[in-house]
């Protein structure tokens, strides 16, 4: 497969951006990058992300994608991706979260690393454990802008990564004091578990995860620096938010985060 | 589903059907593609053919929850936990092996497991679940339904004594806090092949011994002092292949592990 003209990235972070913008799920687009075209993905992505940093959005972060190997599987992908994490999608624990904010949303529980020094193309396991400052219990609320989630690989790495936003929860601990993949987690909504796992869930370990990250993005020139925010990916299956309510993540040892959906009316507060 | 319980020679005879497909590790036809049968009555199969192990020399271990997790009951359009009973013949030991010869299609699930701490009589007791237990372990089930292709509706499911087939139980250690939310990592030959969480397990594994409890009241099954409660599973089950070594660890409690010999070519081959 040859490489997407601009024209073609352009029409594409176009259809996304006006799906936001109008509160409209968009079709795919793959039909304008092909359904494999991951690096034709990160270019849309890559435009999207300029357009709203253009607009006075700031990079804070970054979040990585489909690190279960079951949803691989599902995408028919052997790797995960990763999305821009900007300042207004970073929410306080226990605020009120407008649901008309999203599209389709979803959430997720799992844990974000929040750095202390870079990361080179280098990074090995050893070094993300070193650079990270603290992690943080997080829901992640993943939406897609288009409809009814009908996404292939480039679909959903064009659409930055599914995100919409993330509670992060303010019970810092240090890495030195546990080992993630061992510990459980659960996703109480209305008092029930919705979603379980462990941090193995996610490639392993979420260490992992953030490795695989410091590679990839340095490789693609944008290296993780001190201060981001990782979102490193879910411990459990999604689960759809349909209607306003609250939803509990808890982290074996780490701590605990809500997100909590209202209907309308009193928007959270980016933090 | 009729409400009544059928007579003691329909019982007897679905038992031996039950009993027969696992001595000769056959699968066999639902029941309810033949019978309608109730829920009590899918019980009373079940005491019979816990009753036919119990006759060969084998004694009581303890009490199984089936349909702890909310995804399992909701596939099985059902609202509350079921039990069935383990005998001492269906106790491998930790590090040891089983053999897929001896099984027809089992499959194995991480799980934690409870020691009861004092005889308990139907009926007698209705208090904190941390009263009555003095030990939990990690522990594996494995399940081996005795129909074919592993299919069955609640009665059958219950009459075959909720699939009980093995369960392999680790160190037993005081039960301490927090026991509702840990890691559980389950792996063949050192692959994870789940990543859970005890909360899966009634959103709190302790609500299983309550629940255990409860059933055996119900069903006029007498409980007493060491007798093993098996919770529930953490995550999906595995189907079980010969060569394999299966593991589970939960956070703060240990492994258990167990390994499976045998050949592939049988299982399977005898759901046909």
């Amino acid at each position: 497969m040859g490489v997407p003209p601009d024209g073609a990235i352009s029409a594409a972070a176009e259809r996304l951006l006006r799906a936001e913008r109008e509160g409209v799920p968009a079709g795919p687009v793959r039909d304008l990058l092909g359904a494999s075209d991951i690096d034709a993905g990160y270019a849309v992505q890559n435009r999207i992300i300029e357009h709203k940093i253009q607009r006075g959005s700031r990079a804070v972060g970054r979040k990585i994608g489909l690190t279960s190997e079951s949803v691989q599987r599902q995408f028919g992908v052997y790797q995960p991706d990763f999305g821009v994490l900007l300042d207004d999608m970073v929410l306080a624990d226990r605020t009120d979260i407008a649901l008309s904010r999203f599209s389709q949303p979803r959430v997720e529980a799992e844990i974000a690393f929040v750095l202390g020094a870079d990361l080179t193309a280098e990074a090995t396991v050893a070094d993300v454990v070193r650079a990270t400052d603290f992690v943080l219990p997080a829901i992640e609320i993943v939406d897609s802008r288009i409809a009814d989630w009908d996404i292939r690989i480039s679909d959903t790495v064009a659409d930055n990564a599914s995100s919409g936003a993330v509670v992060l929860g303010a019970s810092p601990k240090r890495l030195s004091e546990l080992d993630l993949a061992t510990l459980g987690m659960t996703l109480e909504h209305h008092g029930e578990p919705v979603s379980t796992g462990a941090g193995a869930a996610c490639l392993g370990s979420p260490v992992n995860a953030v490795s695989w990250l410091a590679r990839e993005v340095a490789r693609r020139g944008r290296p993780l620096r001190a201060g981001e925010v990782i979102l490193a990916g879910a411990w459990g299956p999604m689960v759809p938010v349909t209607a306003p309510g609250s939803y509990l993540a808890r982290f074996e040892g780490i701590g605990e985060v809500r997100a909590s959906f209202i209907a309308e009316s009193k928007e959270a507060t980016p933090v | 589903m009729s409400t009544h319980v059928a007579t003691d020679s329909l019982v007897e005879d679905l038992a031996s059907r039950l009993d027969a497909a696992a001595m000769t590790r056959t699968a066999c036809a639902q029941l309810s593609q033949s019978h309608k049968i109730s829920l009590d009555t899918a019980y009373a199969v079940q005491r019979a053919v816990a009753g036919r192990r119990l006759a060969r020399c084998e004694h009581p271990l303890g009490i199984k929850l089936g349909f702890t997790s909310r995804t399992k009951a909701a596939q099985m359009g059902v609202s509350e936990v079921i039990i069935g009973r383990l005998t001492s013949g269906m106790l491998v030991a930790d590090g040891g092996e089983i053999n897929l010869g001896d099984y027809i299609h089992p499959r194995a699930e991480p799980e934690l497991a409870f020691r009861l701490s004092r005889d308990l009589a139907p009926g007698e007791w209705n208090g904190q679940a941390t009263d009555i237990v003095d030990a939990v372990a990690p522990a594996m089930e494995i399940i081996d339904s005795r129909f074919r292709d592993f299919r069955f509706d609640l009665a059958d499911v219950v009459a075959d004594n909720t699939s009980a087939s093995g369960a392999v139980i680790g160190a037993w250690r005081p039960i301490g806090e927090g026991l509702d939310n840990r890691g559980v990592l389950f792996e063949t030959d050192g692959r994870i092949v789940g990543a859970g969480s005890t909360a899966a397990i009634l959103g709190d594994p302790l609500r299983a011994v309550t629940a255990a409890v409860r059933m055996a009241a119900r069903y006029q099954i007498t409980l007493s002092a060491g007798t093993v409660l098996l919770a529930g599973a953490a995550t999906p089950a595995v189907a079980l292949r010969a060569g394999t070594a299966v593991s589970t660890s939960v956070s703060g409690l240990g492994r258990v592990r167990f390994t499976v010999a045998g050949s592939d070519s049988l299982a399977g081959a005898n759901d046909e």
